[in-house]
């Protein structure tokens, strides 16, 4: 079968879905976007976090089909400006990255929850990033980079 | 056969460079943040290549097997299939392995653990590649299976090697045989099998070269210790094996053993044809060693007072059916088994034994991790016992630089055990629950409890860990520094092949060239074995021995430049030394601009200066067999966690509410990267005391996935105070010592104390879990 | 690769006609249980029939009062809605202890309830499991089944649902708007499941192509707006539950006027626990016989070697529960 989708603001087609194939799978291998990451692919670690129609969803359980003349943004497409997000730039310049595998979902769970939510307690970033595991970081810099963003992208502490 | 083509991989590593700030001591960014935040790092998953095709692993379903048959007919005719092969199809030695050779590449007459490798596959998708898999006939006839370390242990047991079933035994004896004390506690404790969990999984790609060679980028630790085993497993020589560290996501030890690194090079070879292989995650929990599960017997005597007299204690790893680094874990456990407390009198067996359960090996913490969890139990046992706080029976008892610790050596640089505790003891303590908030309740927002059966411990913990390869081990990295003029602006670059794993070192060596060097832009160039070997990422070592590589190297390439600059001003080289991007005088005079030196002709070649080092820590030395003496170590990292935890102890559930760290790093060459070396570290702890274990059942995995392996989240991992000492160890460059690995290995005990605390109980074996709290 | 096809009907009707015309065709909706299970080759269908977009994603009020949730409806719209926050914060609160944000936004109200197990033995194609392959075999019964059920299990099988929503739903009385080959029905979600007996292969009523078109809530109550759910998870955010609590109660004059209890993960479903409702039900509200009743309730359990904890767990946790329903009135009533 084939899909088309627009991700990142781009038209991707792609042909002969295979059984068992997911967005993540296309995204990753098919769409030359491997920006989402592939860590547990059972939705449990929150890497291939994307927008689906605007919702934070993991691509590793979208069937590749269920993709079909949907809306998708991926880590790829925060910025359009060439510049860093300031979700980027805050996640960049805190520490909040060291290996970086889980930073991709984390910055578009990051990103979904400050558009939601300017200024999250730090009890709203723990239960808005609770699908996101990272290893490295013991999350202490990513709370760091999260309040830091938020504080960024108001033009200062609110 | 069709033509290889020789442009290197889509994600192939590339030069990282940055012309930011940042010297020894201050908080340079990564230079690879920039592509991990766009997503365009590329790790070793992301790799891509024209006509590449993908690898797959036909893996044994049961622990213990022998291989009566295998048909690969089946599945090498499923179309898209290009190549199934086995054990017979590997050309050389069919055994790798980090100490001792004793893993097959690929199972030849015998299966020693469930998910052992037997065959493999590729095929043009990954998919087509799985499906073939399935379609390898093979025919076992089951044997039975060892899956109880101490039942391996008995000579009547089955014996799953010539040699027996016992990898390694540490005598470590001190003093006294039989001493007495007028105080004795002793107890029992068990520590579940924990898995690095790092999120890329095992990864790779290898091409097929001209020469008849591989070129192999993959996720690893170590490159040339990779090379040594691809080369042996291949029959090739190294100049025909050339590996490149592709993006690695996390390792934690899990990376030090081969996955697929010969298997990717076998199929590429053998298709002729750009290979990668991808394990997902259930592969990746059998595709690499974990922490070994321990059992341990202690006992300790003590004056009234709490002053230790002795320590006795039996520790058993099981090191499932290989031997990876079974040795030196065991190596660890004997002789820091004790943890950092003064012993006159010592007695400590130390077992790894083979099993037909997952191998274990390296991980964080490496062998200290496990005994922590006794000693540190037993020392809050002899505090009670003898009236005294936790706190005071560690510093009472706490080694101090000078002393001869259990092995015989003498520790001789800073050992603040006292301090460390100190400083926890002055953090303030997180305030008393307000109740009002459900997540800041155990359960969080589960809603599993308002607070009803809720009660508050405090626990501290205390411990210390080797830094850097120990015993006798020829540890050394090899660095190569060039300095030379780029766009008219002089550029340091510098190239090893020590592994970036997330950890910073990349970052490291560029705050070492610009300290030593006096530029800004440093160039860093991919990790790869075009370099002499830059020993492992492991055992806290990389700031420490890659950092003193680079160093050296910078030392050297500096001597000659200003030598040159020497001849040229009238200067002494000793009156010189480069900042700034200049040659400056001791004076503060600028004598003359680096890069119009550089680029002076007469004096040096187009490519500028550069010089290869290969640099070694001081020597260590093998134990006495049968005592456990001698000098072991090259260093000894200190630190100490207080943690303070909220119970439900009817439902069973444990709120982290803080875990605070001190810690001497000796100079922390990037204080930013320290913390989060400190954070991440705590945190795996943290997941070991409270929910982190490989189930394991009659040699099977039960929970192979993130769904049943549970790892902290950000819900479970508290806010957390860390204060850092730098003390400087004399004998390391820049005064660095180790830091990975502390943290993770005195943050567990430290929460297993608290929730003791709290609930009274004695809690013998971690992870944790609710029905142990409950009781029922 | 299996021959395979994905679709996207135009209406419900021909979704099911889909699916009824082929065995191995499954709906597909939010996917985040069965795109999981087809990696795993757990599950294996031929063709994929999408209703995500056929399924009603609005939460509209009903002729009672009540409220029906079309089955499309994700959880976390769900979980927020404020009608259900007011009316049934038991359900709310089960939707956000479940799972993670990512996953809420996928999953559909429908897909929740059609949930599979995640006992290890059903998730892993290499091990014997009579749900998966019946006849095979249930080797959790002295495996691992730490966290299976004690409650309504069989010799053939002891897995448990892993759903907390359907928890939520048990003691809310929501009944299940199905539609079929057959024509429309409704169920009470109860009985939408069954006990495994001799046959665990089948988790539900449902005949095959039936389909899951809405959720009802009956009108709101004080007994519904008097709702918890509590959860014990072996971590604070994304784990299946190790045992949970759905209740609701109303107390009149001291007296447990009405009370509706369903225990979660101990189960082949969501448990109601009408011996415990019953035992309650008139009596006066006192924390001991909360205590003693959800007591008698777990007399019929039959816990083995490793998950003999959940009883004590159900038990402590149903008396808590309760126990805060009874303050929580009697503080509001001024008392």
């Amino acid at each position: 079968m084939r899909v088309t989708a627009t991700v990142n603001g781009e038209t991707h087609q792609i042909d002969d879905v295979w059984e068992g194939e997911s967005l993540m799978y296309a995204l990753r291998e098919r769409m030359g976007l491997p920006g989402s990451k592939n860590a547990c692919e059972q939705g449990e670690c929150g890497s291939c976090t994307v927008y689906l129609d605007g919702v934070p969803v993991c691509s590793c359980l979208v069937a590749a089909g269920q993709a079909h003349e949907r809306d998708i943004v991926t880590v790829e497409g925060l910025s359009d400006t060439g510049e860093l997000h300031p979700v980027q730039q805050a996640y960049l310049e805190q520490g909040a990255v060291q290996c970086g595998f889980c930073t991709p979902g984390l910055l578009v769970a990051t990103h979904d929850l400050l558009s939601r939510n300017p200024h999250p307690s730090d009890p709203q970033i723990r239960e808005a990033l609770a699908g996101n595991l990272c290893r490295c970081t013991g999350y202490e810099k990513i709370l760091d980079a999260v309040r830091a963003a938020a504080d960024r992208m108001d033009g200062g502490p609110a | 056969m069709t033509s290889i083509p020789l442009t290197s991989p889509q994600g192939a590593p590339s030069d990282t460079s940055s012309a930011a700030d940042g010297r020894i001591g201050e908080n340079a960014l990564r230079p690879d943040g920039t592509l991990k935040v766009t997503g365009e790092f590329a790790y070793a998953s992301d790799l891509w290549m024209d006509e590449m095709v993908w690898g797959t692993t036909v893996r044994s379903p049961h622990p213990h097997a022998r291989i009566v048959s295998i048909d690969i007919g089946p599945a090498l005719a499923t179309p898209g299939v290009y190549a199934v092969l086995t054990a017979e199809d590997v050309p050389g030695a069919n055994a790798v392995g980090l100490e001792h050779e004793d893993q097959p590449v690929l199972a030849e007459t015998v299966v020693r653990y469930k998910g052992e490798p037997v065959a493999i596959v590729a095929a043009d998708h990954p998919e087509i590649a799985r499906q073939a898999a399935k379609k390898v006939v093979v025919e076992y006839d089951v044997l039975e299976a060892v899956t109880d370390a101490r039942a391996a242990l008995d000579p009547a047991s089955v014996q799953l090697r010539p040699s027996g079933n016992v990898v390694r035994h540490l005598k470590v004896r001190k003093g006294e045989e039989l001493p007495t004390a007028a105080v004795v506690v002793s107890l029992d404790f068990e520590v579940g099998m924990q898995d690095q969990a790092f999120l890329g999984p095992e990864s790779g790609l290898a091409v097929p070269a001209e020469d008849g060679g591989v070129d192999l980028y993959v996720a690893t630790q170590w490159l040339h210790v990779d090379q040594r085993q691809v080369c042996s497993a291949l029959g090739l020589p190294p100049e025909k094996v050339r590996l490149s560290l592709s993006g690695v996501g996390g390792a934690f030890g899990g990376r030090e053993d081969l996955s697929m690194h010969v298997h990717a090079c076998l199929l590429a070879m053998h298709t002729n044809k750009p290979v990668k292989m991808v394990y997902n995650r259930e592969e990746s929990f059998y595709g690499h060693v974990h922490r070994h599960p321990a059992t341990m017997s202690y006992e300790f005597g003590a004056e009234p007072d709490g002053m230790l007299v002795y320590g006795r204690a039996e520790i058993l790893f099981d090191g499932g059916a290989y031997a990876s680094s079974t040795g030196a874990v065991v190596g660890n456990g004997g002789t820091l088994g004790l943890g950092p407390y003064r012993f006159p009198n010592v007695h400590i067996d130390c077992y790894g034994v083979y099993t037909n359960n997952p191998p274990c090996g390296a991980m964080r913490g490496f062998g200290c991790v496990q005994a922590a969890f006794a000693h540190e139990a037993l020392m809050d046992a002899l505090a009670e016992r003898v009236g005294v706080s936790p706190a005071a029976i560690r510093k009472l008892n706490g080694v101090r630089e000078g002393d001869v610790n259990i092995t015989g050596q003498v520790i001789d640089s800073a050992a603040p055990c006292e301090e460390l505790v100190q400083i926890l003891l002055d953090m303030p303590l997180p305030a008393e629950r307000s109740g009002a908030d459900l997540l800041s309740l155990p359960g969080g927002v589960a809603n599993s409890t308002h607070g009803e059966g809720v009660v508050r411990g405090v626990g501290y913990a205390l411990t210390y860990k080797n830094v850097g390869f120990s015993e006798g081990f020829d540890d050394y990295s090899t660095a190569r520094v060039r300095l030379q003029v780029i766009g008219g602006e002089a550029v340091a670059s510098v190239h090893t092949a020590a592994a970036e794993v997330g950890q910073g070192l990349i970052t490291v060596e560029q705050q070492i060239c610009r300290t030593e060097l006096g530029v800004g832009r440093v160039v860093v160039h991919p990790k790869n074995t075009q370099v002499g070997s830059g020993g492992s990422t492991s055992a806290s070592r990389q700031t420490y021995v890659t950092g003193g590589a680079v160093k050296a190297a910078c030392e050297a390439v500096r001597a000659r430049v200003l030598a040159a600059a020497a001849q040229v001003c009238g200067h002494t080289a000793d009156d010189l030394a480069l900042d700034g991007g200049k040659v400056v005088a001791r004076s503060g005079e600028v004598v003359l601009d680096l890069a119009e030196l550089l680029g002076d002709a007469e004096l040096f070649a187009d490519e500028g200066v550069e010089e290869t080092v290969e640099w070694r820590h001081r020597p260590t030395e093998a134990v006495d067999p049968e005592t456990g003496q001698g000098n072991a170590h090259v260093q000894y990292a200190f630190s100490a966690h207080r943690a303070v935890v909220d119970v439900d102890v009817d439902l069973g559930l444990v709120k982290v509410v803080a875990l605070d760290t001190a810690q001497d790093v000796g100079k922390a060459i990037n204080p930013d990267a320290v913390l989060g070396q400190i954070q991440g570290g705590s945190t795996q702890g943290m997941g070991l005391a409270l929910m982190e274990e490989i189930v394991v059942k009659d040699g099977h995995i039960m929970n192979p996935s993130f769904t049943d392996y549970l790892i902290p989240t950000i819900l479970d991992t508290p806010p957390m105070l860390i204060k850092i000492l730098e003390y400087a160890d004399p004998h390391a460059p820049y005064g660095v010592r180790g830091v990975g690995e502390p943290p993770t290995i005195s943050s567990g005990p430290a929460v297993a104390a608290a929730i003791r605390q709290a609930t009274g109980k004695a809690l013998r074996r971690v992870p944790i879990r609710p029905e142990h709290i409950t009781g029922t | 690769m299996k021959a395979f096809s994905y679709s996207r009907p135009d209406s419900v009707r021909d979704a099911v006609a889909g699916v009824a015309a082929d065995r191995e065709a499954k709906f597909l909706a939010g996917g985040t249980n069965l795109v999981d299970l087809m990696r795993l080759g757990v599950e294996r269908p031929d063709a994929l029939i999408d209703v995500r977009h056929l399924l009603g994603h609005d939460i509209e009020p009903t002729a009672d009062g009540g409220l029906l949730v079309g089955s499309g409806v994700a959880n976390s719209d769900l979980a927020v809605d404020p009608r259900v926050r007011q009316a049934y914060p038991v359900l709310s609160q089960a939707l956000l202890s479940g799972a993670s944000g990512q996953l809420r936004n996928a999953a559909t109200v429908g897909g929740n309830l059609l949930q599979r197990t995640r006992c290890v033995y059903f998730q892993d194609v290499t091990k014997p499991c009579n749900k998966r392959q019946p006849g095979s075999g249930c080797p959790a019964r002295e495996g691992s089944h730490r966290d299976l059920g004690i409650l309504g299990t069989s010799e053939a099988c002891i897995a448990t649902h892993p759903s907390d929503m359907a928890v939520a739903l048990a003691a809310v009385d929501a009944t299940v708007h199905l539609t079929g080959p057959g024509g429309e029905r409704t169920v009470r979600l109860e009985q939408l499941y069954r006990l495994p007996g001799d046959d665990p292969s089948r988790d539900t009523t449902l005949e095959h192509a039936e389909l899951i078109t809405a959720v009802q809530l009956p009108p709101p109550s004080a007994l519904y707006r008097s709702s918890r759910y509590r959860k014990v998870r072996d971590r604070a955010s994304f784990a299946f539950a190790v045992g949970s609590i759905a209740a609701a109660m109303v107390i009149d004059d001291g007296l447990v006027r009405e009370v509706r209890i369903a225990f979660g993960a101990v189960a082949p479903r969501p448990w109601r626990a009408h011996t415990a409702e019953d035992a309650l039900r008139g009596q006066p509200a006192d924390a001991a016989d909360f205590a003693a009743a959800i007591a008698a309730e777990l007399e019929l359990a039959e816990p083995l070697r490793d998950n003999a904890f959940k009883v004590d767990l159900t038990r402590r946790m149903g008396a808590a529960v309760l126990t805060e329903l009874a303050e929580a009135q009697q503080q509001g009533s001024g008392r």
